[in-house]
């Protein structure tokens, strides 16, 4: 039976809330349970249903926004078993094999690359106090988040486990490594916009603008031995006022 | 403050708590987003976006990787602003300075947000055992209620870190600004940018880029002589 279009409109909807009861011990099932319902209940209906319902409250945990590309292979399976098909593997072995790469490639490429790209992208203008970066924020990073969700479960439904090759097909790591490329570019136009105007506020002179460089460098070393940022920024700025004070 | 006010901060908490991990993402709880909103909800656009800028950053390397949680940043944006916007209001002082003073106060109550969302965790392991006793007694239609209610956790996490910044800012901002008006309004400037520095140092120190320190200077040079020859 294949599904009508509502209802996986439904189900790409429902996937927005996957993590609304996100727990320690099964993490996201009960919102993956929440997310297929209205397709299970096109497949099934009573005793089969809550069969089915048991089969897939198990632990699950991935990237929520690659999230749909399991679901909808996972759809695309549960038709299948239905027809009778036998793919050769359980379920619950092709969900276990699908949810950490999918969790690697959304974690490094969201969050680690497109995320942080994004909010440097904004605060260029931010800094300069364009109202509307805030707005070029939310839509620079969310036309590609709204597209991997809707393409992941288009390419889950109608591929099955072929979607493994779509996963592969989208390059998200090296994407994550050119964008990682591309925010380090803007991190230097950032940093380079704020020492000017820092060196302007102060009235010191522009060749004080090249001290931001190894000022940058020694606080980074600093992060890397895991120093947190707000202890830094506090005794920056304890120095700060105290050097205000002695002048 | 008015009633009216805190209302508004609170509605802009929950949604924007609920963002970052229960509902959508769509990044409304980042700072660059949330503390702008805020602002512009409390009449004081610029105040937000301000604060928002300056924090983006700060915390943007800490990533909500599987179990891992950040400190939250999304209620500290929101509660800081509109700290700034009262204390603005009440003192008269320059923007900046207030800004800074009550991020300063404001970020290290962000911890409490680990601690209320953990508590939201666990208390949502409890849906699940009860879902699971609900499948065993052939009540599968209570499912759904059972999810959908643990956003009320998330919710009632927001809200409690929410009133431990406001709370703990509004206790302390007062005597600061007292205290460190003058030195304060001195360095705001310089103050104001140096958030924003710790955030790019944060940034740089965390990514793991092929020859990224030489794409960083490049760029940073670059940029540099572009903008004096400007």
């Amino acid at each position: 039976m294949k599904l009508p279009r509502l209802v996986l409109l439904q189900v790409f909807l429902r996937s927005f809330l996957l993590q609304a009861s996100w727990n320690y011990e099964q993490m996201q099932s009960l919102g993956l349970l929440y997310a297929v319902t209205p397709a299970f209940r096109r497949y099934y209906t009573g005793a089969a249903l809550l069969m089915a319902y048991r089969r897939h409250l198990e632990h699950f945990n991935t990237h929520p926004y690659l999230a749909t590309a399991v679901i909808g292979a996972l759809l695309r399976l549960e038709e299948q078993k239905q027809q009778g098909a036998d793919p050769g593997f359980g379920l619950s072995e092709f969900k276990a094999a699908m949810v950490a790469p999918c969790a690697a490639m959304g974690d490094a490429f969201f969050w680690g690359a497109l995320r942080p790209l994004v909010a440097v992208a904004a605060l260029l203008p931010a800094f300069q106090g364009f109202w509307w970066a805030p707005l070029g924020y939310l839509l620079l990073y969310n036309f590609p988040h709204l597209g991997f969700r809707a393409l992941g479960l288009i390419r889950g439904y109608g591929g099955g486990v072929r979607v493994v090759s779509s996963l592969q097909h989208w390059r998200l790591s090296d994407w994550s490594v050119y964008c990682k490329q591309l925010l380090l570019l803007l991190l230097g136009v950032l940093a380079a916009l704020i020492s000017i105007a820092a060196t302007a506020g102060l009235g010191l002179s522009g060749a004080w603008v090249l001290c931001a460089g190894p000022l940058l460098w020694a606080v980074a070393m600093l992060m890397r031995r895991k120093i947190s940022p707000l202890l830094v920024i506090w005794v920056l700025c304890l120095l700060s006022l105290s050097w205000s004070q002695l002048r | 403050m008015e009633l009216s006010t805190l209302g508004l901060t609170l509605a802009v908490s929950v949604v924007c708590g609920l963002d970052r991990t229960a509902a959508g993402q769509f990044m409304l709880s980042r700072p660059i987003v949330a503390a702008p909103l805020t602002g512009w909800l409390l009449g004081s656009p610029e105040a937000g976006l301000q604060i928002g800028a300056m924090l983006e950053l700060l915390w943007l390397g800490r990533l909500p990787v599987g179990a891992a949680i950040p400190p939250d940043d999304s209620q500290v944006a929101v509660g800081c602003t509109l700290l700034a916007v009262a204390a603005q209001a009440r003192t008269g002082m320059p923007l900046q300075a207030v800004a800074v003073a009550s991020l300063l106060l404001g970020m290290p109550f962000g911890k409490a947000g680990q601690f209320f969302d953990r508590q939201a965790r666990i208390l949502n392991g409890k849906l699940l055992h009860r879902a699971e006793k609900a499948l065993e007694c052939g009540c599968a239609k209570s499912l759904e209620r059972l999810h959908l209610l643990g956003m009320l956790h998330f919710a009632l996490a927001s809200a409690a870190t929410l009133g431990v910044v406001v709370s703990g800012g509004w206790l302390l901002l007062p005597l600061a600004l007292k205290t460190l008006e003058q030195p304060l309004t001195a360095v705001s400037n310089w103050l104001w940018l140096l958030f924003p520095l710790t955030g790019i140092a944060s940034l740089l120190g965390g990514l793991k880029v092929p020859r990224g320190w030489q794409i960083f200077c490049v760029s940073f040079l670059l940029s540099l002589f572009v903008l004096v020859l400007r």
